[in-house]
């Protein structure tokens, strides 16, 4: 989704958020990760002014008043963290690890195969087809990408071949090269 | 994840390398790597410590594991940050404005890792005058203020020094 994506070209409006429409976000996220329940007033206060960032491909990102980059979404699908984010509270997610040799593959933008799933060092937490998962890595402790998975992983498991994770956002792609938005 | 971990503060604050931005334990896949030891050497000497501990053990037993690893097609291989070995340079220099009055360009800014909005504001209200981005790394400051810039930029932004600010003279516009 950011692979080609550049702050300068990319973005094509700064929106104020209204506080009805923030609203809608914030049980829309709580409803998708429900883990967020007790820090969503860390992540999004409800006295704070919100911004959403339009891009280009129907990418809008959700930006706090201190320009942080906080959730994102293409057209209808679902908000996403920013990996910045995740970081800071990686326990809202399913993970999905992959192994060792997987992650320079990942790190380039290319999205996550099943065998990169399944092998010795890799491990799945059961999620249906559609859910956003934190990609996390064999032998690491941070999450290295945000994606979708587009297989159920039981058929991941089953199946074993194609595409088993669509890599949505990746460390040192153009939103993480992101900065604060002013 | 199944939900926060009772023995956590959250947020958690991930040390991410000066380098290259990641978390340092992803440095290694930067292309520039080497880079990334110098800045943790300097900045995290402990941790600095740690990667060499692991790079001698992986020059040493790592041949195996690696092996045993499944090989895969392809190059994946990360990019660096585009905006690598741009000069760090400002310059500033007059342009005519009408008959008898003058602006001043500024560029470069940018190149500093300035927000050229907070500084065209900063500049406006330093020299009571109009002042906005006009490009890319552009700011115009309606006012012939080119040799107050000198003393200002320095002392406003400590990283940029004297000498590198290039006076352009005078542009036609
Ligand atoms: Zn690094």
């Amino acid at each position: 989704m950011f692979k080609k994506f550049d702050e300068k070209d990319s973005i094509s409006g700064v929106q104020q958020l209204k506080s009805s429409v923030q609203k809608g976000i914030r049980s829309k996220l709580l409803e998708l990760y429900p883990h967020l329940e007790s820090y969503i007033d860390q992540i999004i206060p409800k006295k704070d002014s919100f911004r959403i960032v339009k891009c280009h491909d129907h990418i809008e990102i959700m930006v706090n008043s201190a320009g942080e980059l906080l959730f994102f979404h293409q057209r209808e699908g679902p908000w996403m963290p920013t990996l910045k984010l995740l970081h800071k509270y990686p326990f809202f997610l399913p993970i999905q690890q992959v192994d060792k040799g997987a992650i320079r593959f990942v790190l380039s933008g290319a999205n996550i195969m099943c065998p990169g799933l399944t092998s010795p060092g890799a491990q799945m937490t059961a999620a249906a087809k559609g859910t956003v998962v934190a990609v996390m890595a064999e032998g690491k402790q941070h999450a290295l990408a945000v994606g979708m998975t587009s297989l159920s992983t039981d058929d991941i498991a089953k199946i074993n071949k194609g595409v088993g994770v669509e890599n949505c956002h990746y460390l040192n792609d153009g939103l993480w090269q992101m900065k604060a938005v002013k | 994840m199944s939900g926060p971990k009772a023995d956590f503060v959250y947020p958690l604050r991930v040390q991410y390398c000066g380098n290259c931005s990641l978390p340092i334990e992803y440095c290694e896949y930067y292309p520039e790597y080497e880079k990334c030891k110098h800045w943790l050497e300097r900045n995290l000497p402990t941790e600095f410590e740690k990667v060499k501990l692991e790079d001698a053990a992986a020059d040493s037993g790592g041949g195996e594991d690696e092996k045993k690893r499944q090989k895969r097609g392809g190059k994946g291989m990360l990019k660096t940050k585009k905006k690598e070995d741009v000069p760090k340079l400002v310059t500033v220099s007059r342009a005519p404005r009408g008959k008898k009055k003058s602006v001043t360009v500024v560029t470069g800014l940018s190149t500093f890792d300035i927000d050229l909005k907070v500084a065209a504001k900063f500049f406006g209200s330093k020299f009571a005058c109009g002042s906005s981005v006009t490009g890319d790394d552009e700011i115009v400051i309606q006012g012939d203020v080119k040799d107050d810039l000198y003393d200002v930029i320095p002392e406003k932004w400590p990283q940029i020094d004297e000498d590198s600010i290039d006076d352009l003279g005078d542009q036609k516009r």
